[in-house]
């Protein structure tokens, strides 16, 4: 989740009338979740889903609503200029289609709003844009720039200074060489062309969605702004660029419309939609008994227009809340204008009547009786390691399933079978007294169609009297006091088992399992310095009643 | 009454009555027991408060390679002497006869007065009949003293001189009666045996702390009319992600996040007409060209959500209570609060009156049974609920709210596309955090070491 730092007395002057206390505890109550807080700092978590709450701007105009200081929809006032017009050429159709913008003029930008602009922006760019490859944008200072301009495409030893640079670089360079270049560069694709804004005098304005030039740099200086968004779809480059607009206009700018033509790009519209609701949705998610007017003045509460038509409510939503799909989410708005503290939890009778799935019943009948023979309940991962599995067991490691990049090296691998673990565990314990007899019932894992998911029961006892007998009968008992089997042991062979003390378990003549001595070579690869036996059973195919 | 004592206790309880004071070493002699039942006699006695036993630090010394050479010559300032004795002698000679100690014997007889040079030869001035050092050095000898049985004076001279004095450090013990013991009986019966002695540790067999959690969840949905349900741990995008209404492109998507097994496809993912109304879902709302084989990719399921909608996609009941438990998995560094596996409680209820406030009930009562009742929502967002909300509850301990479950009524862009009709409510969350909660542990950790000092001491909840 995004994380934005504000600071209590800048919030306070944006929303006015209003208590650092107020202001905290309102906060959850907008969905944000206060990360940590010193003094009048505060860290705050929004949703994804919320843009909008990446500046203390946009957080302002949530808590004027919620606090009932301001409600209603915020209107953008875009003003119809012929100024500053974008000319599209086709040849960035194939690499990034669209482009979008917006004039800014008769602001005033401290060093604290840059900061907030600039975390909005890495915000969108992040979220909404998708790592900048749905849509970025770019902030310039207007009067650096002479419109009008063109989005167009260049090819890749063209120069230009970027931003924090002092010299001019190609587009190559940049890159290769700057750490915006690394990250977003494989956006563009291995094409020699690439997408690029020119203004009048065919100075470089912007290199989407990399990097823009160092001379529309905005400062605490800068006085109006050109805002240009670019993207592979024409809807989303909109979105964002509304999110951008409505901010800047809250912090006081002017809005001036900028004209795009060419190549199926157009003027942005900033429209507002209209959703309808049915009053008794509302009601009926809710639980609630509220009237039409009731609900208008929730849904103004979270800075939405409402009128009502009927048992009907119109809603009018803001071009920023690209969040809002339909009525379902108008419910969730009436909810939080409502306040969410003020909805009373009700338990309603079940018409039902609860079921333990049967194999959960069976499984926890089986812990009852391996406790009953001594035996302690172990807990393992599913996701193992390589070495757990297979290296220290001498296990055949040809069927493997592996999960991409783990982040943990102990983690990478699903277990087939349970029983390498619980020799892992004992080794981990060779300082606590014996005997150590643990066992464990859990998913394992084994290619095919695409992958089978089966419950396996494993169990080991270490003591320096360990021996097969002992080991035998208790999974003799086991079975038969939970299960009402009998089963037989036929001499086998295998990897992790001592020879002659080694046999498979078999379930009228059907092998379910293996039982043995664990080999002396594999208890001392795990350094256990006493006899370890041990079994491992499936129980999924023949033993568990679904 | 009087208390039953092992024959070792009583014999030291004996020694100590005639001899208050004495070390373990001095036990030995007198009771006539080995070192090990002197040891073992005095850890009983000192659990049941009868001895006392203060431990202190001695130094010891004794004489070093220089010191022996001194002792068995004389101080090299008294062989200088002893060459004198006999008339003046040259500096060459000098030499010649103490070797490396001349340069160290002259210069403190120099210092002292006791030697004077005349032209080319030195002499006795005034030579003490015992030197500084030398009482000491006869003193100690081939012993080791302690020392507080030396003159620290005379012995602060010899410190200073290289390899001359060791001193070692030895910690000792000694023991004394506490009041209670000076009085008690002795009793001499046979066959009776101390019944307020401490026992050895026997060690129970038991579920898993974890598990017990685990259960006790599984039991309150059950009475509350829950009914559970299995799945899949390895699941398909389509049933983890796109049929919870998360875009092909969302970041909870990528690699980072979300663990996906190498090299490994689902064939078949879902009916066609899921697919298709899913994917339909997906480019109206999200505009972007869906892709299939994202969404056959395999993953470990990163909630148990993908269990209870495939449930619910083929069951399409109108009224029901389910839930799933099991193992989830994110691509997250382990850590004290993170795991890259764990247990998830996943619940829903469909119903065509099932609403908001029924969820929230649901919760508390649930919060309720497992012991906490200072719960408060908050608003959240999930892809795939609207309205969407998050429990806090407050825990004493740490003095703060914590986040558990999470809750929401599923979107009708989920249900609409897999023929659900009525809502659903759903809400879920992880067992660990509570199990933390209950076992007052601070690292996650610990429920998957199977640590047997903690699984065999680790008392069950109360």
């Amino acid at each position: 989740m995004p994380v934005v730092e504000l600071s209590y007395a800048r919030l306070q002057k944006l929303v006015g009338k209003v208590t650092k206390k107020q202001i905290s505890d309102s906060l959850p109550f907008l969905g944000l979740d206060i990360e940590s807080e010193d003094k009048d700092l505060v860290r705050i978590e929004y949703s994804p889903n919320r843009p909008d709450y990446s500046t203390d701007f946009g957080i302002a105009l949530g808590l004027q609503g919620l606090l009932g200081i301001k409600t209603g929809i915020v209107k953008l006032n875009v003003k119809k200029s012929n100024k500053y017009t974008i000319s599209v050429k086709s040849g960035v159709s194939k690499i990034r289609p669209f482009v979008t913008g917006i004039i800014a003029t008769h602001g005033k930008i401290d060093d604290k709003t840059i900061k907030q602009l600039i975390t909005m922006q890495e915000d969108l760019h992040f979220g909404v844009g998708r790592k900048r490859k749905k849509s970025s944008i770019g902030i310039h200072d207007l009067d650096k720039i002479s419109f009008p301009l063109v989005y167009t495409t260049t090819n890749r030893n063209h120069k230009f200074i970027p931003l924090n640079s002092e010299k001019e670089i190609s587009i190559s360079e940049i890159l290769v060489n700057t750490d915006v270049g690394k990250d977003y560069g494989s956006l563009l694709g291995q094409s020699s062309q690439v997408p690029i804004i020119f203004d009048e005098n065919q100075n470089t304005v912007s290199f989407p969605p990399i990097i823009n030039a160092a001379v529309t740099t905005v400062t605490t200086k800068t006085k109006n702004l050109f805002v240009e968004v670019t993207g592979i779809n024409k809807e989303d480059a909109e979105d964002m660029l509304s999110v951008v607009a409505t901010i800047l206009q809250t912090t006081g700018f002017t809005l001036e419309s900028v004209k795009i033509s060419g190549a199926k790009n157009s003027s942005p519209k900033l429209e507002q939609k209209k959703i309808s609701v049915s009053s008794s949705l509302i009601n009926q998610i809710l639980d609630l008994n509220l009237n039409t007017s009731k609900m208008i003045a929730s849904l103004k509460k979270s800075r939405l227009d409402a009128s009502s038509k009927g048992t009907n409510i119109i809603c009018t939503i803001p071009p920023y809340r690209f969040d809002i799909f339909g009525p379902m989410d108008l419910v969730e708005e009436v909810a939080l204008g409502y306040g969410i503290q003020n909805l009373e939890p009700t338990l309603s009778p079940s018409q039902t009547i609860g079921k333990t799935n049967p194999i959960s019943l069976q499984l926890k009948s089986l812990d009852q009786t391996m406790i009953g023979l001594g035996y302690l309940e172990a807990l393992n991962s599913s996701l193992t390691s390589k070495r757990v599995l297979y290296d220290m067991t001498d296990r055949d490691s040809s069927k493997i399933i592996s999960v991409l990049d783990s982040k943990s090296q102990e983690h990478t691998i699903l277990r087939d079978s349970i029983l390498p673990g619980l020799l892992d565990n004992l080794s981990r314990n060779i300082h606590e007294s014996y005997p150590q007899k643990i066992f464990e019932t859990g998913t394992v894992f084994t290619l095919g169609n695409p992958i089978s998911e089966k419950i396996n029961f494993s169990g080991i006892s270490a003591h320096k009297d360990a021996n097969f007998t002992e080991i035998k009968s208790v999974i003799q008992s086991a079975l038969n006091i939970g299960f009402a089997i009998q089963i037989k042991t036929k001499t086998a062979t295998n990897p992790t088992f001592e020879e002659g003390h080694c046999a498979t378990i078999t379930l009228n003549n059907i092998p379910i399992g293996i039982i043995g001595k664990i080999k002396s070579k594999i208890v001392e690869n795990y350094k256990i310095r006493v006899p370890v036996v041990g079994f491992e059973m499936s129980l999924s195919e023949s033993i568990l009643k679904n | 009454m009087s208390q039953v004592f092992h024959e070792i206790e009583k014999k030291i309880i004996t020694s100590l009555r005639d001899n208050p004071k004495q070390t373990p070493e001095l036990l030995e002699k007198s009771t006539q027991l080995s070192p090990d039942q002197i040891r073992r006699g005095i850890e009983w006695l000192k659990l049941k408060d009868l001895v006392i036993v203060t431990e202190s630090k001695s130094t010891v010394i004794s004489l070093g390679k220089n010191g022996i050479e001194s002792f068995q010559k004389g101080l090299p300032e008294r062989r200088l002497l002893d060459l004198l004795k006999t008339g003046p002698k040259k500096l060459s000679d000098l030499q010649k006869e103490l070797g490396s100690v001349f340069g160290p014997s002259m210069g403190l007889a120099r210092k002292n007065n006791w030697v004077e040079a005349t032209s080319d030869k030195f002499s006795i001035k005034n030579s003490p009949s015992e030197l500084p050092g030398e009482k000491t050095l006869k003193l100690i000898g081939n012993k080791k003293l302690p020392v507080d049985k030396l003159d620290a004076n005379d012995l602060s001279g010899l410190l200073k001189r290289p390899d001359f004095i060791i001193e070692d450090v030895i910690k000792s013990k000694e023991i004394t009666l506490s009041d209670s013991a000076k009085s008690i009986k002795l009793s001499n019966t046979q066959g009776e045996i101390d019944v307020e002695a401490k026992v050895p540790q026997v060690f129970v067999a038991r579920t898993h702390p974890l598990k017990d959690t685990i259960n006790e969840i599984r039991e309150i949905f059950v009475t509350l009319g829950f009914s559970e349900i299995f799945g899949n741990m390895t699941q398909s995008s389509f049933w983890n992600f796109d049929a919870l209404f998360t875009p092909q492109d969302h970041p909870a998507r990528e690699l980072q996040d979300t663990f996906y097994l190498d090299k490994i496809n689902a064939k078949k993912i879902g009916t066609s007409e899921q697919i298709r109304k899913i994917s339909e879902s997906h480019k109206k709302n999200w505009r972007y060209q869906w892709d299939i084989n994202e969404a056959r990719k395999m993953v470990l399921r990163t909630h148990t959500t993908c269990v209870t909608i495939k449930h619910l996609a083929e069951n399409k009941s109108d009224e029901a209570r389910i839930f799933s438990l099991g193992r989830v998995f994110r691509n997250e560094k382990v850590s004290y609060k993170h795991l890259v596996e764990f247990n998830q409680i996943e619940g829903v209820v469909v119903g065509k009156d099932a609403n908001l406030r029924n969820l929230m009930g649901i919760q508390r009562e649930f919060y309720k049974r497992i012991g906490i009742t200072k719960i408060k929502f908050w608003p959240t967002f999930f892809p795939y609920t609207e309205p969407s909300l998050q429990t806090m509850v407050y825990n004493e301990k740490l003095g703060k709210w914590i986040e558990l479950f999470g809750m929401g009524i599923f979107r009708p862009e989920v249900t609409k596309p897999l023929g659900i009709t009525k809502p659903v409510l759903a809400w879920g969350g992880g067992i660990e955090r509570i199990a933390m909660l209950k076992y007052d542990l601070d690292d996650v950790r610990e429920f998957y070491n199977n640590n047997l000092g903690w699984l065999r001491s680790t008392t069950k909840c109360q």
